[in-house]
């Protein structure tokens, strides 16, 4: 492969391979502190894009649904520029977060108070997830969206690079998201290594029993794990939105999927791990030849198929212990 | 008769799907989350496809005439046993929630590649399957899907009471204590695992033609969930568990057909609230057998903060 078709699929990958970090990130947190995996996450990653897409847009076109609720209305100084989408994106990941802890209340909180098998969490949160996406269907009914053109300003659709004769394009959208992802990927890593709040967290996901007893709120930090996991998950299904358009309210079942296999790989429970495992499943996929494109969503199965039988607590996870 | 005109479909789906939830059960009888069904029961219904339509096939079901079911139901049940096989010993030394991934990474790479094969009619799949033993009406699936059952549910009872049922049910409460009294664990696990696989091919490859036309949507991770469901709702602990939570879940959707868009979401309800209202599933909150004593756990992560984890008998 020649030089610069080699930069451009690095960059391709390390964009949407951020996404899958930031999304992903959302799934671990959760498995750290509950050491369940919620998998109506795909369905609050969906619910972001749709939160955001509706403050910016005011309405759904096909039945007016709605109407007006857009935070910048024509003529308002924010319309239409960078810091409008920004703000819309911000408020509509907060509201999926506050949906991730409506959920944690009604379809975990009750079993996590009886201990119960962490399988029936799985199957309830499914559960959830059917009602969150076919709630979407009803109200706003199956067909896809695009963001509207312009969203991020006066930004240049694409930069250019040249490299000899050959050009590298990278689209301005993916520099922002790449961005966006590193920033909050910065900042996660700052509050939970350095902060109080993050050493509470830890020591609620290394054993809430005696968290407890050492006066943490468990019930609290729950809340703030949810909370941060869905923001995380609205954001980045707001990211993905904004640059390939939603696809209808199963827009996260795949997104949602693929974010198992890149916990996995990265190690389940490990914060290092899932931004790993989502950069190098982003960048195997840009790397697959353009003939091939059909088989582009097995990569990340095929890879977390690979990386359980060769390695299975992933490439940043500690071997599990048994216990005799 | 005119019952079953009206009904018989419903009933052969109640029953096609229960005997779905029994192939994910048989993993479970030792221990083993599998998700993988699905993949094996869209493998049996494309050999009994492509076997019944592709051209290359045409001289030998010439010569077989209905005979060539039966023995679409053979090549579906060996093929999914080793194929079983191949995925069961790699898989099975993973534990818990890691099977259940590996599982459905495998279903996923199968869906992938049948939406892009030739052979298995690429993403439009594979249609006008013709009907076995000159059926007309698709109620008469119940001559295939019922004798199935019984003869399914029949050598579940006999497995269970035999040495390896027993070898099942020790892995399954404690494997390391299984493997310590001399129970290999890992032969077991793939033979409960390939058991299953040989269930769902089977049920597979007499649903191909039962539905008519088969497709990549046949094999996909929302089934997996769905026959999850089917076991958990229906109860984990015992044979008629995962077949009643099979019967009632495929059913639900047409009991509320006249609900129309509300239904996937009435559903979704009904997983949320049955996982956490009846966590021993409908059949084992019927039946009201004392609970065998367990042994005091460890403190885990899953253990809420309400009810510390130190009581005083463990202490």
């Amino acid at each position: 492969m020649e030089l610069s078709g080699f930069l451009q699929n690095v960059l391709n990958g390390l964009a949407i391979g951020s996404v899958y970090a930031i999304f992903a990130l959302g799934y671990t947190l959760v498995f750290s502190i509950l050491g369940i995996i919620n998998f109506a996450h795909g369905a609050v990653f969906t619910l972001g894009a749709y939160f955001t897409y509706t403050l910016i847009s005011g309405q759904f076109s096909d039945n007016g649904l709605l109407k007006g609720l857009n935070l910048f209305p024509n003529g308002s100084p924010l319309a239409g520029s960078a810091w409008g989408f920004a703000l819309s994106a911000l408020v509509g990941s907060l509201l999926a977060g506050v949906v991730a802890v409506i959920i944690e209340r009604l379809a975990f909180r009750p079993m996590r108070t009886r201990s119960a098998d962490p399988l029936l969490a799985l199957v309830s949160s499914l559960g959830v997830a059917l009602v969150i996406v076919n709630l979407i269907q009803i109200l706003v009914g199956a067909e896809s969206y695009s963001f509207p053109d312009g969203i991020y300003g006066n930004l240049p659709p694409a930069l250019l690079f040249h490299l000899g004769d050959k050009t590298i394009i990278i689209r301005t959208v993916q520099v922002i998201i790449f961005a966006v992802s590193m920033v909050l990927l910065l900042i996660l890593g700052w509050v939970i290594g350095r902060t109080r709040t993050g050493k509470a967290l830890r020591a609620v996901a290394e054993n809430p029993g005696t968290a407890s007893l050492l006066g943490i709120s468990v019930d609290r930090f729950v809340i703030i794990t949810f909370f941060l996991s869905g923001l995380l998950g609205g954001l980045a299904g707001t990211l993905v939105g904004s640059s390939f358009g939603i696809a209808g309210p199963y827009f996260g079942v795949t997104f949602g999927l693929k974010g198992l296999a890149v916990i996995v790989l990265g190690g389940l429970g490990s914060i290092p791990g899932a931004v790993v495992g989502g950069l190098v499943i982003g960048l195997a996929e840009a790397f697959v030849p353009a003939q091939y494109s059909a088989y582009k969503e097995a990569v990340a199965f095929a890879l977390l198929f690979i990386i359980l039988l060769v390695r299975p607590q992933g490439l940043l996870g500690q071997a599990q212990i048994q216990k005799v | 008769m005119e019952f079953l005109q009206q009904y018989g479909f419903l009933i052969a789906t109640m029953l096609q799907q229960g005997l779905l939830g029994l192939s994910l059960y048989a993993p479970l009888m030792a221990g083993q989350l599998s998700l993988a069904s699905p993949g094996f029961y869209a493998v049996g219904g494309y050999i009994a496809a492509i076997l019944l339509t592709n051209p290359a096939f045409a001289g030998w079901r010439d010569s077989l005439g209905y005979g060539i079911y039966p023995l679409t139901w053979l090549l579906a049940a060996l093929a999914c046993a080793l194929l079983g096989l191949i995925v069961g010993v790699p898989a099975l030394r993973l534990r818990g929630i890691y099977l259940a991934l590996a599982t459905i990474a495998f279903v996923e790479i199968l869906r992938v590649l049948s939406l892009n094969l030739e052979i298995t009619g690429g993403a439009v799949g594979i249609f006008a399957i013709p009907q076995p033993f000159g059926f007309v009406d698709r109620w008469q699936y119940l001559w295939l899907f019922l004798p199935l059952l019984i003869l399914t549910l029949l050598f579940f009872r006999q497995l269970s009471k035999s040495r390896t049922g027993r070898a099942f049910r020790a892995i399954r409460e404690d494997e390391l204590a299984a493997d310590a009294m001399g129970v290999s664990p890992t032969r077991y696990k793939v033979l409960a695992f390939v058991i299953g696989a040989v269930l769902a091919g089977i049920v597979g490859s007499m649903s191909a033609p039962f539905l008519n036309t088969w497709n990549a949507k046949q094999g996909t991770f929302d089934a997996s969930i769905a026959y999850l469901a089917f076991v958990l709702i229906g109860g984990s602990r015992s044979m008629w568990g995962p077949l009643v939570g099979g019967a009632l879940l495929s059913a639900l959707p047409e009991v509320l057909r006249g609900l129309a868009d509300w239904r996937l979401v009435i559903n979704g309800l009904v997983l949320v609230v049955a996982s956490l209202y009846l966590p021993q599933g409908i059949v084992g909150s019927l039946s009201r057998k004392p609970k065998p004593p367990t042994r005091p756990k460890p403190p885990t992560l899953n253990e809420g903060p309400s009810g510390p984890p130190y009581t005083s008998e463990t202490t």
